[in-house]
């Protein structure tokens, strides 16, 4: 039978059974009633928004709309809407293929123009924007997008000098040439200074010759260097004359412009993932490859056609870690996509929230909206807040990128170290909540969440592994503390500035309207990071004195290292969440975000630590969870205007978040 | 039997039978131009059937050789004093409440698309459900060389066809037959009209506003219309390069680049259209489908009365005021654009546009609640 008649079978079955009702019957049907609908936006939401992403509006709009468009980008019509999502049920290498498909129609469509051959904050703000808006579609697309433009290309401009911006800039904006970047190794991941590749100078035909000299020096996770790249940066020891003059970075091309593997190098595939799947990550073995002098990225090291080893940094420590600011830039973006895939999920876990229900309080009542449970608010709404604090800081440290100075390289590796490692651990605890708040709904790979999370997982392993980001800020936080000691000066930089007042005091009875002052967090959220950072010192210190060298005593203290960690980055962020409040008129929407800051500063202090160390008593940290609840109740009525101001289109939502009763129709399959 | 009764206004022609309702536009000389009152009466008629236990379905059809031509702009332009934009800021507040209506109504609308379907014209049909065109439909979009831009939640239907097909329809104000109509979704049947009377016939005696059964007797008298060989929609491959460009300057771009190719007349003559467009204009329309595109159709609405309110008021263009005398008043057809050049006009100008205006008497144009009614699932997904 087909549908129509089956269809209208059933709905003659109805009108034949209208007869009196039973009492067995009298169950209406579920409906979806549309949040729209019930929802007053007390504020205006695309103020909101133009406030939260900050820089380049219209042309995220725009990209949203290209993909938004076209069949590439797999559009499906479930409940009257359409979705774009890959298909990732195809196999890998279909996949892959997609991928590309993608990265050409984007590129034929102008998107790119700019992204390597021009300068300025410009440029660099759409590129994050871009990046942003790609990764919302998926995370394939942007790894092979970053892969190409902030690796390879960072690599190039960064690393370069004229004659290589020259060479390779424009072609690879254009597609022409295909970049990948091949750091890692199957024996060295975050000790880059330990990879095993070697190569030396023959000065007879002015060539370095590029060696992998055992199975743990292959090259491993070369996103792009399975399927598609033409070339790749490969970092190596560079050996001169018997002496190992530490890691450089070269060109080498690895396929010809049909795509055959060029000779003396070997590529092999990493295999499927648990994620990432759209990415051709490989494995590059280099059988003494030849390429020619110029070929060494020589802006801050060169060898002379006689084979002289120069170099304008003397210090091999400060050398190397010139070569790693290809990895800073991929950090930056890397940091600011977590926050939107947290506004992805959670825009989809809220929409559902105000949608499903379960459970009646009492018989014959409708059932209960999931989020008018405060239980149900107290899981997603303090979510809600850490994704407003994560947009300001995502947008504080663009702005900290894109107008950087040789004085303020410091600060910008540390921050974006922080930022990277807590967005992403926090990306993943909110998916990992959002999941759950959708129940087995979402565990269906067309509504995302429960997907994002293979795909996201990776963002705390790449471009640095976040333990280890997380120990160079306490590393960098004690630096500051010993050189500010040494030199008797005041705290400077890195918002520590706060070190050289008196020690704020937490009064000993808090009250709500003492909760909900900025002052008061404020110096809440800086007691935490003063008190660990000495503590840290002292621990530091006794180690030492026992006779421990101060890279074991380090690593002997690596528990209050990761507090201390954590302290400086919520309270980091907390900055930027007041320094953007402050910048705004009076008017309901400031209100709402005073009330989202308070809440973001209150579930820092929900930390063990305040209860660890002491800052809070037993009774101020009940204060604390209760002041919770009830910001969690007053924001209620806000969730819809809130996530919605995440500017997320409804296409690159799911279908979960709108009406998920006729999306799962007998007759929309 | 069908009972016909006129109502005292006769420029809406009211007809009741059975279960479903016949709604006339009858202003034929005015190519069924829309007047202030004729909407008013149009949103209270709607507003009663919906109400109405014994109404299911509403036919809405012109009388004469166009469905409509939109609003009535040519009056309104002569009724607005020089600096009263409320007479217009109110008329299109009160179409826009129609058309929210329409694209959320509970009941199911057919609208009969036989003969002309321009701007406020496509506004009162394609947000219903059922859009039936036939061998006489012509539609349009002209607004961009009007000084206007494509409102009544233009920039929510059109930002929904395939690829770039609302942009160029959009920004060029080209003409579409009904086949096309039919293709790009503007449409959802072909009927021949001379079967339209059997097809009404067929309609007033359903008792069900079940879509799908409404669909299946409208499909009895369709007939699969072939494209023309020149239509346009056999370009979608031109128009998808060009027309996904950032900026109209870049979409012109696009177009001169294409036309380096292949010397193709239709590009050329596509790219003088965009010339002789409001640069103004241009810029909004783009715009507005951009956002429209990733907005429901309330938000459209409520975006372009923003829009529109400023084009009213005067103070950034007298572009609307221009594109009038010269087309529809003084038909001189030489308008006197200012800005006369899209170089002129930057992102933050266009920006105003966006933004609430400001005057006391002035307020965002808020939707009509809906929630009454249990909203069918076509209707839900475009919230």
């Amino acid at each position: 039978m087909d549908r129509a008649s089956q269809r209208t079978q059933i709905l003659a079955n109805h009108l034949l059974q209208s007869s009196p009702p039973s009492p067995l019957s009298s169950n209406a049907c579920l409906s979806y009633s549309p949040p729209e609908l019930s929802e007053n936006y007390a504020f205006d939401v695309k103020e909101m928004r133009r406030i939260i992403d900050g820089h380049n509006v219209e042309e995220r709009d725009w990209l949203f709309g290209l993909m938004r468009q076209s069949k590439l980008f797999n559009p499906k019509e479930k409940g009257g809407k359409v979705f774009v999502s890959p298909d990732y049920n195809q196999s890998m290498e279909q996949q892959r293929e997609m991928t590309w498909k993608r990265i050409e129609y984007l590129l034929e469509r102008g998107v790119f123009k700019g992204w390597l051959t021009e300068k300025g904050e410009a440029v660099e703000m759409w590129k994050f924007a871009g990046f942003e808006v790609s990764s919302i579609y998926d995370h394939s697309l942007f790894t092979k997008l970053g892969v190409h433009f902030f690796l390879w290309g960072g690599a190039i401009k960064f690393l370069g000098s004229k004659h290589h911006h020259e060479k390779w800039l424009m072609d690879s904006e254009n597609y022409l040439i295909k970049g990948c970047f091949a750091m890692t190794e199957l024996g060295h991941g975050s000790n880059v200074r330990g990879v095993e590749t070697v190569t030396t100078y023959d000065s007879n035909t002015g060539e370095f010759v590029i060696n992998t000299p055992c199975e743990s020096a292959q090259k491993y996770w070369i996103g792009g260097a399975a399927n598609h790249a033409t070339h790749t940066v490969v970092f190596s020891q560079l050996h001169i004359n018997g002496t190992n003059q530490g890691v450089h970075a070269f060109i080498v091309q690895i396929r010809d412009a049909d795509g055959n593997i060029c000779p003396n190098v070997r590529i092999a595939d990493c295999g499927h993932k648990i994620g990432l799947n759209g990415v051709d990550n490989g494995r590059i073995w280099f059988d003494n490859v030849r390429v020619p002098r110029e070929n060494l990225l020589n802006s801050v090291a060169d060898v002379s056609p006689d084979g002289k080893y120069l170099s304008s940094i003397e210090n091999p420590d400060q050398r190397f870690a010139a070569f790693m600011a290809p990895l800073t830039v991929g950090r930056v973006n890397i940091a600011c996509t977590a926050v939107y895939q947290s506004k992805v999920a959670l825009a989809i876990a809220i929409r559902y929230a105000l949608t499903r229900r379960a459970f009646s309080l009492k018989p014959n009542e409708p059932e209960v909206l999931l989020l008018d449970y405060p239980s149900h608010q107290r899981r997603l709404i303090p979510l809600v807040a850490k994704i407003y604090a994560m947009s300001f800081a995502a947008n504080y440290l663009k702005m900290l990128y894109v107008k950087r100075t040789p004085q303020s390289n410091k600060t910008i590796h540390i921050v974006s170290s922080s930022f990277k490692a807590t967005f992403t651990w926090n990306n993943m605890q909110i998916l990992q909540e959002c999941r759950e708040a959708c129940g087995g709904q979402g565990l269906k790979t067309e509504n995302r969440v429960g997907h994002l999370k293979g795909e996201y997982d990776v963002q705390s392993t790449f471009e640095g592994d976040n333990n280890i980001l997380m120990q160079q800020v306490s590393k960098a936080l004690f630096a500051e503390y010993v050189a500010a000691q040494k030199r008797n000066k005041a705290f400077k930089g890195l918002g520590l500035e706060h070190m050289n007042k008196p020690c704020p005091v937490i009064p000993s009875q808090l009250t709500s309207s003492t909760l909900r002052c900025s002052q008061f967090l404020v110096d809440a959220l800086c007691l935490r990071e003063r008190d660990l950072l000495n503590r840290f010192i002292a621990d530091v210190s006794k180690c030492k004195a026992e006779g421990e060298s101060t890279q074991q005593a380090f690593l002997m203290c690596y528990q209050l290292a990761e507090d201390l960690g954590r302290a400086f980055s919520d309270r980091a962020i907390f900055q930027t969440f007041i320094e953007a409040e402050a910048t705004l008129p009076a008017g309901s929407l400031k209100d709402v975000l005073g009330t989202l800051r308070s809440l973001y500063a209150l579930i820092c202090l929900e930390d063990v630590s305040y209860v660890r160390y002491g800052y809070l008593s037993v009774e101020n940290g009940a204060s604390v969870r209760r002041e919770i609840t009830k910001i969690c109740s007053e924001l209620r009525p806000h969730a819809l205007a809130l996530v919605t101001s995440f500017g997320i289109p409804d296409a690159f939502l799911s279908p979960i978040a709108f009406n998920w009763i006729e999306a799962n129709s007998w007759s929309s399959d | 039997m069908a009972s016909s009764v006129s109502s005292q206004q006769d420029k809406v022609l009211v007809e009741a039978n059975s279960f479903a309702r016949i709604i006339t536009l009858n202003r034929p000389k005015q190519l069924n131009a829309l007047s202030f009152q004729m909407i008013s009466q149009l949103l209270e008629l709607f507003l009663v059937y919906e109400e109405d236990p014994n109404v299911k379905l509403v036919i809405l059809k012109g009388k004469g050789r166009a469905f409509s031509v939109g609003g009535d702009v040519a009056s309104l332009v002569r009724d607005m004093r020089a600096d009263d934009w409320r007479v217009g800021a109110n008329f299109f507040s009160q179409l826009y409440k129609f058309i929210y209506l329409i694209a959320t109504y509970s009941k199911l609308q057919v609208s009969i698309l036989n003969g002309i379907v321009m701007g406020g014209g496509a506004g009162v049909s394609v947000h219903g459900r059922f859009r039936v065109a036939t061998e006489n439909t012509s539609f349009a979009m002209p607004e961009a060389a009007l000084g206007l831009f494509p409102d009544v939640a233009a920039s929510y239907f059109l930002s929904r066809l395939p690829g770039f097909f609302g942009e160029y329809v959009g920004l060029t104000g080209s003409r579409l037959d009904g086949a096309e109509m039919l293709a790009c979704g503007l449409a959802t049947h072909f009927v021949p009209s001379a079967k339209l009377s059997m097809l009404e016939a067929a309609l007033c005696d359903v008792d069900s506003s079940d879509p799908a059964i409404i669909s299946t007797i409208i499909d009895q008298y369709s007939e699969q219309p072939s494209l023309k060989e020149h239509s346009v929609y056999n370009r979608l491959d031109v128009i998808d390069r060009c027309f996904s460009q950032r900026t109209v300057e870049e979409i012109i771009s696009a177009l001169e680049r294409e036309y380096g190719h292949q010397s193709d007349s239709w590009i050329f003559a596509t790219i003088q259209t965009l010339k002789k467009s409001s640069p103004t204009s241009l810029k909004l329309c783009l715009r507005s489908i951009r956002e429209g595109r990733l907005q429901g159709v309330g938000q459209c609405l409520v975006r372009e009365y923003r829009m529109v309110s400023h084009v009213m008021r005067g103070e950034l263009s007298k572009d609307f005021f221009e594109g009038c005398r010269a087309t529809l008043l003084d038909k001189d057809k030489n308008p006197n654009w200012e800005p006369s050049k899209l170089e002129l006009i930057d992102d933050a100008r266009v920006d105003c546009y966006f933004c609430k205006v400001e005057h006391e008497e002035w307020e965002d144009f808020k939707l009509p609640i809906r929630s009454k009614f249990e909203l069918p699932p076509y209707a839900i997904a475009k919230l």
